[in-house]
């Protein structure tokens, strides 16, 4: 519904500036992404770069507003599920390839089947792992089969990108892409810049922006140097800081969540006291102002995003309470004992900062706190490794599926992980939620495990963080909550 | 070269060094930097990993928004500029003594070695040097970082290794000319042993320019280190270092220009300064080099009376 | 003369072999490639076919008798990052890294020339005290130092060039002068300090007593006798270039160079592209150096080898 509004506006103000200018002169944009594609093939690589250019030359079935709602994207219409395993897709007549090729059910066959090809070893498996086969009813009906059933397979096919089988077999996907999406690939200079160009047929009208510049910037400090000097348009990754040095720029609600996780089964978070004492010692709004110059929002009582489905609305954070939590640790009988909390340096946005701060809250509770920073590969193997599991280790959680069984097989179940409880309760939950199909009980599930999680202090949930862009005077663009930079969405006020 | 150096007392030698000031002035900033990195529990404000992130990007004290809690600022998790220059002198001066020590003692064991057997041992140990010196030095870092993992330890065994053979060929070069004047020569002859030959004739005139290179060296480790660790290869946090504080100011460039401008000037200082005290120290220990300089102080003076 | 040069390159060649083995025993004895080159959430199965895949089932020997034999052919297998062979990387990179050198070492040379004989003119002068203070301050500063503040100053302040990037010759100006700080100090120094002895040597006492011009002087004498060890400091500064601060001017101002895809490499760890870059950039070294070693001879047929 949203897409075909967007579209439409898309449409008319096309026709707009045909009426109105005649000569409008072609709009361009330079993009300064962190990393280089490693490949331009859309379904080989878990690859951000890859995606920040990809994202505007391919599309999948399904596709998200801005806000984060699913709704259709090749497929003419949301999915229809035929038994536990079984999924029937119409597709959306009309569609061509760049090359010309018609988008029909034989290229989707074609998708799927080459992205779950064992001889592929795609990165992507990750998302597709459930993904059986495909098989065509007619030329614009598909149906996708299931291992077993999995309520999530709609989701799950706004991450795969659809090819043209022909051009697959004899053109070159790895350097010169042909897609169905707004933008055509142009060039690409490796190492210095890839360019795209307006695909003048899209079937949702030509967008706006004619010409588009990627730059491949690693330095986040380089990128704000170069949108300062007036070369880059738009930026990735802008610190909070930056916000009020910078010509322009939008921030929205991203899919990192920052949380610590607790070791239930330790000495002295295994008192549930102790667990809750460590929620309510920490002023989360005062950090939200220091730390991100109030670009976070504070996680309600869970890592799981707000946009996901199976996010509780009931919920709500701990209030900042230091002599409640100091009261706690003493009835726990826990004032001097040794907290070690856990983390690491440099990987999500001001996560020292979090972690150093936090241990520094915990430390007024009576606490003998020490932090550990490790570096990172010994830091992952304190989160997922066999070894006895910390008191507090600190992960910023993204879920780009925007859906609660990832977050909470990751941190919540068992046998996760990440996770550091033996709840087989909350485990049973978590795996019914898993294959149940029916939304609302799946819903009901969720609310269930998420209020269990909270009411029990397995984690500190901390903040949603915003992912905040840089941009240039001209731009006008409201960000994402998936984080794709989709450029048919942007446009230049000269 | 081969008689031992008039015995000279320190005075005259200050008195000396008086008349280079920008020599004099050179030593004095060591100096300073060695006593900071010694005394840095005790001179240091702060600990250098305290953080207060309320007090988050303070600017130096003489800004309208710094105070004198904090005199260089503070970064970007509030911890003290000031501080972190003085732990980062004693983690550089720590490389850089390490690595230099090490290189010079593998440099001077291969090059006595060399020096002294001669012939095939000596043709074969010059051509290992010359492999070494064919290898691209922060690239070989970068290549055993990548499989062993970054480290203060990595990198100090990496620049060792990678730079003793500057310390061989002069060793060698030293040894091969002495050996050759008559008293070594007499002295092998009447049947003292090797290594007594080594430690009364040869390691004596090897002192002074061993430890002229040693000193020049010693400001290429230090910008070495403060390379790699810029790149993010070197010292880890938390433990501090100049290069690995620019790297994180670099993100702040905009905002706090003192994150990246005090590291960044502290390494000038003392690079400049060492480089300034080598010079003096290069030129009054080389007798040839001493005539010149004193030939162009007396005419500097003529030519100055002359325009008088 | 034919035989200086065999000589040579036999030793090149022999240092070239010592290059591959010390590369060969970093890689595979000192850590294990498998689990750094494979995400921590590869199967062992996986793990177990990727080993198989770069031959680490095979004994050692054998192993190295194939990593002699590919890099004999330059194959060192393909990238894990770009997912091509990692020479094709190298060559692609290899012209950026060596224009950006062309034009830092060019303008060291350039200009080292007159500086330093300016300076020579008058030692204790205020030409040579501004040029002598200036490279010592040249030297003393860390070349990632000076181009962040360099793109502080004449990109984001004045906006005169562009912060990072390549494409236009505007791209070159910012990295290539902070590249060429270093040598532009050194060879000062050098050219000046030769400049000073020569002018204090009999003969040009005798031209200028005889009334010959100083320019002339100069043109004729001076500068060809520095020429040998003035074309030494260059080799051996073009080396240290190529081995060190290309990395770090590369990635401060996103130069896409092989330093900065070294770096780039290794954070993605792809070891194969490193083992690439590092033995390419080897290689060069060699050459240089017996490149420099024949120049040399050419023009002084006294210097022996060593």
């Amino acid at each position: 519904m949203t897409f075909r509004v967007l579209a439409m506006s898309a449409g008319l103000a096309a026709l707009f500036m045909s009426a109105s200018g005649g000569s409008v002169s072609a709009q361009a944009i330079t993009i300064a992404i962190g990393s280089e594609p490693s490949t331009l093939d859309p379904q080989l690589r878990d690859d951000g770069g890859e995606r920040q250019v990809n994202d505007n030359i391919y599309e999948a079935l399904m596709a998200r507003t801005p806000e984060g709602e699913l709704i259709e994207g090749l497929a003419a219409a949301a999915p229809e599920q035929i038994d536990e395993t079984t999924w029937q897709f119409t597709l959306r007549e009309g569609v061509t390839f760049h090359n010309g090729a018609p988008f029909n059910a034989d290229a989707v066959v074609a998708s799927v089947e080459r992205v779950i090809d064992p001889e592929n070893n795609s990165e992507q498996m990750a998302y597709f792992g459930t993904i059986a086969g495909a098989e065509k009813v007619d030329d614009m009906t598909v149906i996708i089969l299931t291992s077993g059933p999995d309520p999530i397979l709609p989701s799950r096919m706004y991450w795969m990108k659809m090819i043209d089988p022909g051009y697959a077999a004899e053109g070159d996907l790895a350097s010169a892409p042909v897609g169905t999406g707004p933008y055509m690939f142009e060039s690409w200079d490796r190492g210095t810049e890839l360019e795209l160009a307006a695909y003048p047929d899209y079937w949702g009208g030509e967008p706006e922006i004619d010409e588009v510049t990627y730059r491949f910037v690693p330095e986040p400090g380089t990128r704000l140097s170069g949108l300062m000097a007036g070369e880059f348009d738009v930026i990735t990754n802008l610190l909070p800081e930056f916000t009020s040095t910078v010509p322009k720029f939008a921030a929205v609600p991203g899919l990192e969540t920052s949380v610590f996780v607790l070791g239930t089964d330790n000495e002295v978070t295994q008192d549930p006291k102790v667990r809750e004492a460590l929620n309510l010692a920490i002023d989360r709004e005062a950090m939200v102002q220091a730390l991100f110059m109030g670009y976070a929002s504070i996680a309600k009582g869970t890592h799981v995003n707000p946009a996901a489905f199976g996010f509780n609305d009931d919920l709500d954070y701990y209030d900042y309470d230091p002599e409640r939590a100091r009261a706690l640790i003493e009835e726990a009988d826990a004032v001097g004992a040794p907290l070690v909390v856990v983390g690491e340096s440099g990987r999500w946005l001001k996560d020292r900062e979090q972690i150093e701060a936090v241990a520094a809250y915990w430390a007024e509770t009576g606490l003998d706190v020490t932090t550990d920073i490790q570096e990172f590969s010994q830091y992952l193997d304190s989160l997922m490794g066999d070894g006895p599991r910390p008191d507090a280790i600190f992960i910023a959680n993204s879920n780009e599926l925007l859906d609660a069984d990832r977050e909470t097989s990751f941190i919540y179940h068992m046998d996760g992980a990440a996770a550091s409880n033996s709840d087989a309760e909350m485990a049973e939950m978590i795996d019914e939620a898993r294959v149940e199909t029916d939304e609302d009980a799946r819903q009901a599930l969720y609310d269930e495990i998420l209020k269990r999680a909270h009411d029990r202090n397995y984690t500190v949930p901390l903040f949603n963080l915003q992912d905040i862009y840089g941009m240039s005077e001209r731009m006008e663009w409201q960000p994402r909550t998936d984080a794709k930079l989709i450029i048919s969405e942007m446009s230049v006020s000269e | 070269m081969t008689q031992a150096r008039p015995h000279r007392p320190l005075r005259a030698l200050l008195a000396e060094l008086w008349q280079d000031k920008p020599a004099a002035l050179g030593l004095a900033v060591i100096l300073a930097i060695v006593a900071m990195a010694i005394l840095a529990p005790l001179v240091a404000p702060y600990d250098p990993a305290d953080q207060s992130i309320l007090s988050r990007l303070t600017p130096p004290v003489w800004n309208d928004r710094g105070s004198w809690e904090h005199i260089l600022g503070t970064d970007n998790l509030g911890r003290d500029v000031f501080s972190r220059l003085i732990w980062g002198a004693r983690t550089t001066l720590t490389i850089g003594g390490l690595t230099c020590l090490i290189a010079a003692g593998i440099g001077t064991v291969v090059g006595l070695w060399a020096g002294f057997m001669g012939g095939r041992t000596d043709s074969v140990l010059m051509r290992l040097v010359d492999i070494q010196v064919s290898f691209p030095g922060i690239l070989l870092i970068l290549l055993v970082v990548g499989v062993l993992g970054p480290g203060m330890w990595t990198l100090i065994i990496v620049l060792s290794v990678t730079n003793w053979m500057v310390y061989a060929r002069l060793v060698r070069s030293v040894v091969s000319s002495t050996r050759q004047t008559p008293y070594v020569e007499a002295a092998e002859v009447i049947g003292c042993r090797p290594s007594r030959v080594i430690f009364v004739h040869i390691l004596p005139n090897l002192v002074s320019p061993l430890l002229t290179l040693l000193i020049l060296e010693f400001t290429n480790i230090v910008l070495a280190e403060a390379a790699v660790s810029f790149l993010g290869f070197g010292v880890q946090p938390p433990d501090t270092s100049w290069g690995l504080d620019v790297a994180s100011g670099r993100d702040y460039l905009f905002i706090a220009w003192w994150l990246v401008t005090f590291p960044g000037l502290a390494i000038v200082a003392t690079v400049l300064s060492i480089n300034l005290f080598a010079n003096w120290l290069r030129v009054t220990t080389d007798p040839e080099e001493r005539e010149k300089r004193h030939a162009r102080t007396v005419a500097a003076r003529r030519r100055r009376r002359g325009t008088a | 003369m034919t035989d200086f040069i065999l000589r040579r390159l036999f030793q090149g060649f022999l240092v070239v072999f010592g290059v591959t083995t010390v590369v060969f025993v970093i890689t595979r004895l000192a850590g294990d490639p498998v689990s750094l080159m494979l995400p921590l959430s590869a199967s062992d199965e996986q793990r177990a076919a990727f080993a198989a895949q770069i031959g680490l089932d095979q004994p050692i020997w054998v192993q190295f008798l194939r990593f002699a034999g590919d890099v004999a052919l330059l194959d060192f297998g393909d990238s894990l990052w770009q997912r091509r062979p990692a020479m094709e990387v190298v060559f692609e990179r290899l012209p950026n890294t060596a224009l950006l050198i062309a034009a830092g070492l060019g303008t060291a040379v350039v200009l080292s020339i007159p500086l330093g004989a300016i300076a020579a003119l008058r030692p204790g002068g205020l030409a040579d005290r501004l040029t002598t203070s200036i490279s010592l301050l040249g030297l003393a500063m860390p070349q990632f130092w000076l181009g962040l503040m360099a793109i502080m100053i004449f990109s984001v302040t004045l906006k005169w060039l562009p912060t990072s990037g390549i494409g236009t010759p505007a791209h070159l100006v910012l990295p290539a002068l902070t590249l060429a700080m270093t040598p532009l100090a050194r060879f000062t120094m050098m050219v000046r300090a030769a400049m000073i002895d020569e002018m204090n040597t009999q003969y040009v006492k005798t031209a200028r007593a005889k009334g010959l011009g100083l320019g002339r002087i100069l043109r004729v004498h001076t500068l060809r006798n520095i020429m040998v060890p003035f074309l030494s400091i260059s080799g051996w500064e073009l080396i240290t270039t190529l081995s060190g601060y290309t990395v770090v001017v590369e990635t401060v101002f996103g130069w896409p160079g092989l330093g900065l895809t070294a770096v780039q490499a290794i954070q993605r760890g792809d070891l194969f592209l490193v083992q690439a870059i590092v033995f390419s950039i080897a290689l060069m070294i060699v050459c240089i150096g017996i490149l420099m070693d024949v120049l040399s001879k050419m023009i002084d047929p006294r210097i022996e080898l060593n």
